[in-house]
């Protein structure tokens, strides 16, 4: 009963601290923090603990409450654990009790979506996971407008999603197939429908160009430590759903659809680069760096190459986390000079810099420095698409690692060096609440970058099932062959045990 | 003469409930003259509650017990306990938000009416001969047109007035459309109709007879006097017929296309084009509303439409989920009537959205109780509204028709706005409110919001439909 504990206990006890007193600010905030590091302990205990089910419809479709892990499943939610640890310990803001009432709901709601074995029940907490980031932006955001726009956009794809389910069910009979294996595939009247609706719901959420519209607006509207869990742990359920429902379920229209993700997925590679390379608002930078960067992870995932999956894994958690550090730094800052457009910041480096230092171990795992978390996914990625005979796109998809590079040290360089700017506020340096609040998040995506296997090979299931990918018959029994590459230039050489099964001609 | 020929004693069973709700409307009005002041209220609302939750215990007695009473004019079974319980619930909520509005010597009238309303529903849920339909119907209807206009403001009178001319208007055109029936067939029965050959008369007939129940469902495009009833109408009133009205149509409108023209399917297609209609109409009107009354009257007309599109396959599962999202509907719906009763006072329904700025502040659970009914009615989870969504969904694509189900989509994401848009007022902080508002005295509301909050929780997490629904005809 651990993992619906995990599920359930954040949303009970997050409405729990509505009974603390309303001014006990201090009070809201340890609340949080104690029932955040609880769930976070208990995640990562929670590794092999046994699946939970219970029966939930029999007609017109089998459904149960089905909650387990699957592989990247269990990393995202240890992600999402550690996230939340550390926005809660960083938490600052006018109504505290409320607002971590509103990010411990979240937790549970999004714990639910990485749990889910049920494709019902993925879909409920789907929906469920919008409301609370909805009220954040209007009690706590700048325009009432970006709430609306999150909403619409995100309620929409989910509604999607709702009717692709239902139709599933109703062609498979039973939607408690997440990371099951021997599911028959659908025929090709359904498959390709169903998966149309689950993409489109996925695609909004990632997102991908041009359904991207909602999301720089509100990042940068989110207060930094909702903006960090909401990109970090939020935008990857989209990728998830691609990884534990697309390829095993939906093989033949993940093949088929192929040519438009990576088309999508370059384009909002080169595209979100681009913005983040002349964008002034720097939430806004790393906003649409993180649109460059899930489209990189898109191209993975639709590659059907083994190698490149699992560098999605590590780009996955990798991203996350030093998305999040980078929005709780740029929060420190914003939060200090009042202003977050780099046009306006300067020469902070001087006076600050310990705040320095902070922004650049993210700044530095965002660009790609090897020995780094980033590194480690992206090279898998390229590694994979290379190898699996897509030569231009990895091509095409190194030129925003270059970008990157650039940008990220616009951010640093325009908000750290440089004169100092004389009407900007004089305030004291990171404090050690600040700094405990960035520890985790440093020290997972330093140990990631050294050692990623755990992550890249905590997806057996999915790595079982590309095989079937390409076809709806998997023939009788395919031989992998076994080969062991190694990654010029890591840091002591990671050594991959690559699993290539042989490659079948899709079925007519 | 003999009647023992025409009625038996298990006729008169079989009418047992119907006579008991309508009884106890007339103990309510004999009571009525002994008591005076403020206690009137209370007792009249309670024998009101106590006759009908007898009244349901008799009527479940009868589930599984298949019978036709009067020659055929009146059949009981699973099918009309179901939508009978379904009536009497959305009765007792009605009289739950009596307590707190409307003047003291209206209440035992009122009571009386809503009572003899009701019991014409339940008849319209057993009825199985034209004539019986048209009876239940009009004893629905004719309480409901004084109920109208019993509050004392010049919208009250308009929506009675309102009602009274166009519900006529339809019971017009059904009754025309039953002549025309009446004349393909040579029977009142709805039974003489399995099997009919398809004629002109039949095809104008069922026209004219599904033309009078889109009105009463409020259908687009004949919804046009709901916003304005339902806002003039008294808030009690306008929550009985926000459900008991379409609880006792649709039992009709189930109970032909499932038992008496089970063959002509493409009949009514026409209609599920109008419950698609509904669907994204209803939403859009709902979004400009600034009024609660009005806004949960478009979003009925939204919602029926959903319960409408189930039906459309004609399969027994999709009448089992339109029951099942009826029943949703009543808790959804008449939850947040009670929210809307806890904030009135006598002389003034707080029903206005301005009524409902910064209600976080003042009343923190009536605020959460409402947001809670409303993304229900938006069908977000884990509530019953999510369910009963996805159920339609399911069988509305299994029987055929996608389409349909893109447009409950559509429809849904529209409503989305709608809904959350009266919660984002109730929670938006407010420096000081400008009035300074009175309460209704009374926690009988507070009833409703927790039966109903419980319930939608419940069935949303385990949803139960009794298996014995299929309508009968004899």
């Amino acid at each position: 009963m651990l993992i619906p504990a995990l599920v359930l206990g954040p949303i009970l006890l997050g409405f729990a601290a509505l009974l603390i007193p309303r001014h006990a600010h201090g009070a809201a905030k340890v609340y949080g923090y104690v029932i955040a590091l609880a769930v976070t302990i208990a995640t990562i205990a929670s590794a092999s603990a046994p699946d939970a089910t219970v029966r939930w419809l029999s007609r017109p479709f089998e459904a149960a409450f089905h909650l387990g892990w699957t592989g990247i499943g269990y990393w995202l939610a240890v992600l999402l654990a550690i996230v939340t640890l550390c926005a809660l310990v960083a938490v600052r803001a006018s109504r505290q009790r409320d607002f971590v009432a509103s990010i411990l709901v979240l937790e549970g709601a999004m714990m639910g979506v990485f749990a889910a074995k049920d494709l019902l029940l993925f879909a409920l907490f789907w929906d469920l996971m919008l409301i609370p980031v909805f009220f954040i932006l209007v009690g706590w955001g700048p325009a009432v407008a970006t709430a609306w726009r999150y909403l619409l956009y995100n309620l929409v794809g989910g509604l999607t999603l709702l009717l692709a389910t239902a139709a599933f069910g109703i062609a498979y009979g039973s939607t408690d197939v997440i990371g099951r294996t021997g599911v028959t595939p659908l025929g090709d009247v359904w498959a390709p429908w169903i998966f149309a609706g689950f993409a489109l719901a996925f695609l909004v959420k990632t997102p991908v160009w041009p359904l991207h519209t909602w999301m720089p607006a509100t990042y940068a509207d989110l207060p930094p430590e909702v903006a960090a869990i909401v990109s970090a742990v939020q935008s990857k359920a989209g990728l998830y759903g691609f990884i534990v429902i697309g390829i095993p379920l939906f093989g033949s229209a993940m093949h088929a659809a192929q040519p438009l993700m990576f088309v999508l997925g370059l384009i909002a590679l080169l595209y979100g680069g681009y913005i983040a390379l002349v964008e002034n608002d720097a939430k806004r930078v790393v906003a649409y760096s993180s649109l460059s960067h899930l489209g990189l992870i898109l191209l993975a995932v639709f590659s059907g190459n083994d190698l490149a999956l699992r560098g999605a894994f590590v780009y996955l958690i990798a991203h996350g986390l030093f998305s999040a550090a980078l929005f709780l730094v740029l929060g420190y800052v914003e939060r200090r000079e009042e202003t977050r457009l780099l046009d306006r910041l300067g020469g902070l480096g001087t006076r600050n810099p310990r705040l320095a230092g902070a922004l650049v171990l993210p700044a530095l795992a965002a660009l790609g420095l090897p020995g780094l978390a980033g590194f480690a996914g992206e090279i898998l990625i390229l590694t994979g698409l290379y190898r699996a005979g897509y030569v231009w796109p990895a091509v095409i998809a190194l030129i925003p690692v270059v970008l990157a590079a650039a940008y990220m040290l616009r951010v640093y360089q325009g908000m750290m060096h440089g004169p100092s700017v004389a009407d900007l506020p004089e305030r004291p340096d990171l404090n050690w609440v600040e700094g405990i609040a960035l520890a985790p998040l440093v020290i997972a995506f330093v140990l990631l970058g050294i050692q990623p296997l755990p992550v890249a090979n905590g997806l057996t299931f999915v790595a079982a099932q590309t095989a079937t990918a390409q076809g709806p018959a998997p023939p009788p029994s395919p031989t992998p062959q076994v080969t062991w590459v190694t990654i010029p230039g890591s840091m002591g050489g990671w050594v991959l045990k690559q699993v290539v099964y042989p490659t079948q001609a899709p079925q007519k | 003469m003999n009647y023992a020929q025409y009625f038996t004693q298990a006729d008169g069973w079989a009418l047992a409930p119907i006579f008991m709700v309508a009884a106890t409307a007339l103990v309510v009005l004999i009571v009525d003259l002994f008591e005076s002041g403020h206690a009137r209220r209370y007792v009249n609302i309670g024998i009101g509650i106590a006759g009908l939750i007898a009244a349901g215990f008799v009527e479940a007695q009868q589930y599984g017990h298949p019978y036709a009473a009067f020659s055929n004019a009146y059949v009981v079974g699973g099918f009309s306990v179901v939508f009978s319980e379904i009536v009497l619930i959305a009765t007792i909520f009605s009289l739950l938000l009596t307590a707190g509005v409307g003047r003291d010597d209206q209440i035992g009238g009122s009571t009386a009416l809503v009572l003899w309303s009701a019991a014409g529903a339940m008849l319209m849920t057993g009825a199985a001969n034209l004539m019986t339909i048209f009876l239940g119907l009009e004893l629905l209807s004719l309480g409901l047109y004084a109920l109208c206009g019993l509050a004392n403001r010049a919208t009250s009178h308009e929506a009675a007035l309102k009602y009274l001319i166009l519900s006529s208007m339809a019971s017009g055109f059904m009754l025309y459309g039953m002549a025309l029936l009446f004349g393909a067939t040579g029977s009142v029965g709805l039974a003489a109709l399995i099997g009919a050959p398809l004629s002109g008369m039949l095809v104008v007939g069922v026209g004219l007879f599904l033309v009078g129940i889109a009105f009463k469902l409020s259908l687009f495009p004949f919804h046009v006097w709901t916003p304005d009833v339902y806002e003039g109408a008294p808030l009690a009133v306008t929550a009985f017929m926000s459900v008991v009205t379409k609880a006792g149509v649709l039992a009709v409108l189930a109970r032909f296309a499932y038992a008496a023209l089970p063959q002509h399917r493409e009949l009514f297609v026409p209609l599920w084009i109008l419950a698609a209609l509904s669907m994204i109409f209803g939403n859009l009107g709902a979004l400009a509303q600034t009024d609660l009354k009005r806004l949960l009257a478009y979003s009925g007309i939204a919602q029926l439409g959903y319960i409408t599109v189930a039906l459309a396959g004609a399969t027994s599962l999709g009448l089992r989920y339109a029951i099942f999202y009826l029943t949703a509907y009543l808790f959804m719906n008449l939850g947040a009537f009670a929210v809307i009763a806890l904030l009135s006072r006598e002389h003034d329904e707080g029903s206005s959205l301005q009524a409902f700025g910064g209600l976080s502040e003042r009343k923190p659970w009536a605020a959460a109780a409402m947001a809670f009914f409303l993304l229900a009615l938006a069908g977000l989870p884990p509530t019953a509204g999510f369910t009963g969504k996805i159920l339609i969904l399911a069988t509305t694509v299994d029987a055929g028709y996608v389409w349909l189900a893109a447009l409950l989509i559509v429809g849904t994401a529209i409503s989305f706005y709608a809904y959350i848009k009266v919660i984002r007022v109730m929670y938006r902080p407010e420096p000081r409110p400008r009035t300074h508002y009175v309460y209704a005295h009374t926690l009988l509301p507070w009833v409703g919001v927790v039966v109903g909050a419980i319930a939608v929780l419940a069935m949303g997490l385990y949803p139960f439909v009794p298996s014995d629904v299929l309508p009968l005809v004899k």
